[in-house]
């Protein structure tokens, strides 16, 4: 089982220059604490710098100001203890399934048999028994984001980035792996953060809900979710807390039928 | 010297896929039914036009000779000649130049498509000797090496070599970003990078170069050969017409189309095998 990491975000801020162009902030002071084994989501507008924010967690970018700490250690470039899922699910063509999960574990320094172990399991894990030697394109899109959500869980991280993992999938697919992830989250106890446009899959999945607002990135609110695990999307409480998210999110907000853009 | 290998590429592309639908079927039957032979209608009808042309006297036989004089003449060639020596100077010489032209470009391209420096160090001089025809060398070169196979292959290993080279560049450097950044989160070492994520992906476009290279080196033995030498396939055709022996030079010609035919096909076949992992692949 992974050790679940305790994420601390203090003061973060990141500008981006375009030569002849004024300075735009991404990110201003954004200061985020993330329990160990939390599920923390971040919700907001596009542009509000919420992939940003996922991209210096994993290590993709390390030009910025202040401090992101996993276990309070600063977090420098990549490294096996962060895993992240991404939109596509950017499995590699040319290897099978179990391959593709295998690639995760090429350089954990485990032995050959504890690698199978982990491969097998996460397989399993994510419900994909029996297609250990399917290329991706004998998946479909669920199958395949699954399979994503396996590799970045294998090497058993102590955090997992969610970046917008289910954006491209149908609605009832998205649902049902809704339900997995969570299923998956409470099975290996890892922390969990979650980037989606998606209210109603924020405040299924998580602990705690962060909404961010565009020009400068930054967090506007943090809300608390203590409704009891599986969640019912068309409880009082649960249309309740779906409104006020939307409210924070500004423009959006009030309608409770509308998806944040 | 990335503007001018696009349409390199667009023309190889195009070269390897000309024949693609109609081999899909075929395999796709096999031992299921008896074989597909919607490809055999036409040489079977233009064979029939062959024979009515001989029979009804259409052309003089001196220019086109009948099939049955053909086969005489292929079975004469076998037997008496030496034919079987040419055949195998012509494969010999396709082989060897196939071989150290694609080795040296898949050499050369991984280095160039991996490192800028080495892409500017060679771009401009490869890109001047890439515009000179290989049977424009010949000349210089047979001056150098002499009539026999090395000057040939040479020849050839240049025009094998530089449509391989280009495609392995273009292949590596359409990688696409996102795979590298995988790459990046999963801490693979650059070695890892270029083994597991680099050239499986440029191999599509690899593989393409190398169908497109084989059909071009035996298009090429046949000229090469009939400009300087004493044998081979190219030679034999050149001299059949100097001597006016109309039915050894169909013979040749028919050889050459049928290896042209059997090597296209065996790339083929080791493209779908290595490329089985491709979407859309069903040959």
């Amino acid at each position: 089982m992974a050790t679940p990491g305790h994420l601390t975000i203090r003061n973060v801020s990141k500008t981006y220059s375009l030569p002849g162009r004024p300075l735009v902030n991404v990110l201003s002071r954004v200061n985020l604490d993330v329990e160990p084994g939390a599920f923390v989501t971040i919700v907001g507008p596009s542009g509000c710098g919420k992939s940003t924010l996922l991209r210096l967690i994993i290590g993709l970018d390390d030009d910025y100001k202040g401090e992101i700490e996993l276990n309070d250690k600063r977090i420098v470039g990549t490294a096996l203890s962060r895993g992240i899922v991404f939109q596509d699910h950017r499995l590699l063509p040319w290897l099978t399934l179990e391959q593709n999960i295998g690639l995760s574990l090429e350089n954990s320094g485990w032995t050959r048999a504890e690698k199978d172990l982990a491969v097998r399991e996460h397989i399993a894990l994510v419900s994909l028994s029996g297609f250990e030697k399917a290329y991706p394109h004998e998946l479909s899109g669920g199958m395949a984001q699954r399979a994503a959500i396996a590799r970045g869980l294998a090497s058993r991280p102590e955090i997992l980035l969610l970046d917008e993992p289910l954006g491209a999938l149908d609605a009832l697919t998205r649902i049902h792996l809704q339900d997995e992830i969570q299923r998956i989250w409470e099975v290996e106890g890892v922390t969990m953060i979650l980037v989606t446009h998606d209210v109603e899959e924020a405040i299924f999945l998580s602990n705690k809900v962060v909404v961010m607002a565009a020009k400068p990135g930054r967090i506007v609110e943090t809300l608390d979710i203590d409704l009891p695990f599986p969640r019912d999307r068309a409880a009082p409480a649960f249309v309740a807390l779906k409104r006020r998210i939307l409210t924070a999110m500004g423009e959006d907000g009030g309608k409770p039928t509308a998806r944040a853009a | 010297m990335s503007n001018t290998s696009d349409t390199i590429e667009a023309a190889a592309v195009e070269a390897a896929t000309v024949d693609l639908p109609a081999h899909a079927e075929a395999t796709g039957r096999r031992g299921l039914q008896l074989p597909n032979l919607t490809g055999f209608i036409l040489p079977f009808i233009i064979l029939v036009l062959w024979q009515a042309a001989a029979t009804y006297k259409w052309i003089d036989p001196v220019f086109l000779p009948a099939p049955l004089t053909v086969m005489t003449a292929f079975w004469k060639m076998l037997t008496k000649q030496k034919l079987a020596f040419d055949f195998l100077a012509s494969i010999n010489i396709v082989g060897q130049a196939f071989i150290y032209g694609s080795a040296a470009a898949l050499l050369l391209g991984i280095a160039a498509g991996l490192s800028r420096k080495v892409e500017e160090f060679f771009g401009p001089t490869f890109d001047t000797i890439r515009h000179i025809p290989g049977i424009a060398w010949l000349p210089l070169i047979v001056l150098w090496l002499g009539i026999g196979a090395p000057a040939k292959i040479l020849v050839i290993a240049k025009s094998v070599f530089f449509p391989v080279f280009l495609n392995t560049l273009q292949g590596i450097r359409n990688v696409e970003k996102n795979y590298i950044e995988l790459a990046k989160v999963l801490t693979l070492t650059r070695w890892q990078l270029i083994r597991k994520v680099i050239l499986p992906a440029a191999m599509p476009s690899i593989m393409v170069s190398l169908r497109y290279a084989a059909g071009l080196a035996w298009a090429l033995v046949v000229v090469a050969e009939g400009l300087s030498g004493l044998e081979g396939l190219g030679f034999l055709i050149f001299r059949a017409q100097g001597l006016l022996l109309t039915d050894q030079l169909l013979v040749c010609m028919v050889i050459i189309g049928l290896v042209g035919f059997a090597i296209d096909r065996s790339m083929f076949l080791a493209q779908k095998r290595v490329l089985k992992w491709k979407q859309g692949y069903d040959g």
